[in-house]
């Protein structure tokens, strides 16, 4: 591993595992599937594939899909807790995308 | 013991007996705030029902009698009885109270004889400087009971649970880690399929989405798994990737997994031919028709969107495929060609809602 530098905070518990003969825990991800946010799949960026011709087509026939579950928040705002009326004006994705705004936790949030 | 394989022939008897002037109806929902029930051979919407709540995310179920929308709305929170003639809230329960928020995803089903309403509740305790997440819970509630319902018993659940099912016996069969099987008089858990625990050593853990509770005209509860497949147990060389189906009979109780075809496409749900199991349907971009009794691929086509779910008529001769936008597209279930669409009025998107098929009188 000594050539190899850790970019993110698991590559590093990564890196600490080797050291401290604990591999046989780390589970690495066996295939980038679709799934949800704990799993942290990229989601929109990649299909199960590595490509993306895979996606939702187009993209819009699944932005509520994916806002209605809170299922990528980082990406689609969480409709279900923190901003309950994001899309309450355009009830679809493909005609009132436009209209959509982006979103900021507000100074009593922060 | 991880393959409990049915008798297929067996599990079509009695799906094939529709009373000879009953028509199929399709249910769902779009916003921002309507639900539908669409003539599916007339292809047109048959009733329009404008709702007082919010639908997110808008998963069905039907009362065994077809007549009582029951949605799971308001952001996963509440659940609202609809009757399908009058668009009337026959019934509702608000599952969060005071400090306590609970949220249910997906987890929703109704008794066979129509008396009970099953969800899976998971509270967290909203406290000034964090959230105490509590123990999930089964409850159970009395379909009688009108607006403002409470659950008559609660139970303690496993986390992670989403879709669910009943069974002729009484049972309730529910998706999480494994599949679970519940006695709703008891709460007893117990596991039905192996899942998340399968004896497959040759197998990586599956992946399973499980979010559309659509089996009922295949009389079943039926999801895909996904999962990569390895030459031997030392799991070092991938041999496939699989799709695969784990299903529960709802008349006998039967259950069984098997792989059905390698993955070359994704699907979100599937559906089984109500008249021919072993025709299985499945949809995403594409929509498959799999053999699941010969392991082959029959037919797949191109889409023109994206769809969610999948569900076939009772006679077997037409797949309807919806979610995502505000159309329905109807296929041939023999040759998959496209010869139907309904365009739902509000032009809102069905988003995840789910889409029942429901049989009434002419």
């Amino acid at each position: 591993m000594k050539h190899l530098k850790p970019l993110n905070q698991k590559a590093d518990r990564v890196v600490k595992a080797v050291e401290t003969d604990q591999m046989d825990e780390v589970r690495a991800m066996q295939t980038v599937v679709a799934g949800c946010t704990s799993t942290l799949d990229p989601g929109w960026e990649v299909d199960p594939f590595g490509g993306v011709a895979s996606l939702c087509q187009p993209m819009e026939a699944d932005l509520y899909g994916c806002s209605d579950p809170c299922w990528w928040p980082a990406q689609v705002p969480d409709t279900i807790n923190s901003y309950p009326d994001w899309n309450a004006d355009e009830a679809s994705a493909p005609k009132d995308w436009r209209s959509l705004g982006t979103v900021f936790p507000s100074d009593n949030e922060t | 013991m991880r393959r409990l394989i049915a008798t297929l022939a067996g599990l079509t008897l009695g799906l094939s007996v529709v009373p000879a002037l009953a028509k199929d109806y399709l249910v769902t929902v779009t916003k921002p705030n309507k639900l539908y029930v669409v003539d599916a051979s007339a292809r047109k919407v048959d009733k329009e029902c404008t709702l007082d709540f919010n639908l997110i995310p808008g998963v069905i179920a039907m009362s065994p009698d077809g007549t009582i929308a029951y949605i799971l709305a308001n952001r996963w929170g509440d659940v609202f009885g609809i009757d399908l003639e009058s668009c009337e809230t026959v019934f509702s329960a608000h599952q969060s109270s005071g400090d306590v928020r609970r949220k249910t995803v997906a987890s929703l089903a109704i008794s066979k004889d129509g008396k009970e309403i099953y969800t899976i509740r998971n509270p967290v305790k909203l406290l000034a400087d964090r959230y105490e997440i509590m123990e999930p819970e089964f409850a159970v509630y009395d379909a009688t009971a009108g607006l403002n319902a409470e659950p008559v018993k609660t139970f303690p659940a496993p986390r992670r649970m989403t879709v669910m099912a009943t069974g002729d016996n009484g049972m309730v069969y529910a998706a999480g880690h494994e599949i679970y099987q519940i006695d709703p008089k008891s709460g007893a858990f117990t596991v039905k399929i192996p899942n998340k625990s399968w004896d497959r050593p040759t197998y990586s853990g599956p992946d399973v989405l499980a979010f559309w509770p659509i089996g009922s005209q295949a009389d079943e509860f039926l999801l895909l798994y996904s999962a990569a497949k390895f030459t031997d147990a030392s799991q070092q060389e991938l041999a496939d990737f699989v799709w695969g189906y784990e299903s529960v009979d709802l008349s006998t109780g039967a259950s069984e997994i098997e792989d059905f075809a390698s993955f070359e496409v994704i699907m979100f749900s599937a559906a089984r031919n109500p008249q021919n199991k072993d025709e299985l349907f499945g949809v995403y971009t594409q929509l498959s028709k799999h053999d699941v009794a010969t392991k082959e691929l029959i037919k797949r086509v191109d889409l023109p969107h994206t769809y969610y779910v999948v569900n076939v008529s009772s006679d077997g001769k037409e797949v309807y495929v919806a979610g995502t936008n505000s159309d329905i597209g109807v296929y041939d279930s023999e040759t998959l060609e496209r010869i139907g669409e309904i365009n739902l009025p509000s032009g809102g998107d069905m988003a995840a809602a789910t889409l029942q098929v429901i049989q009434r009188g002419s």
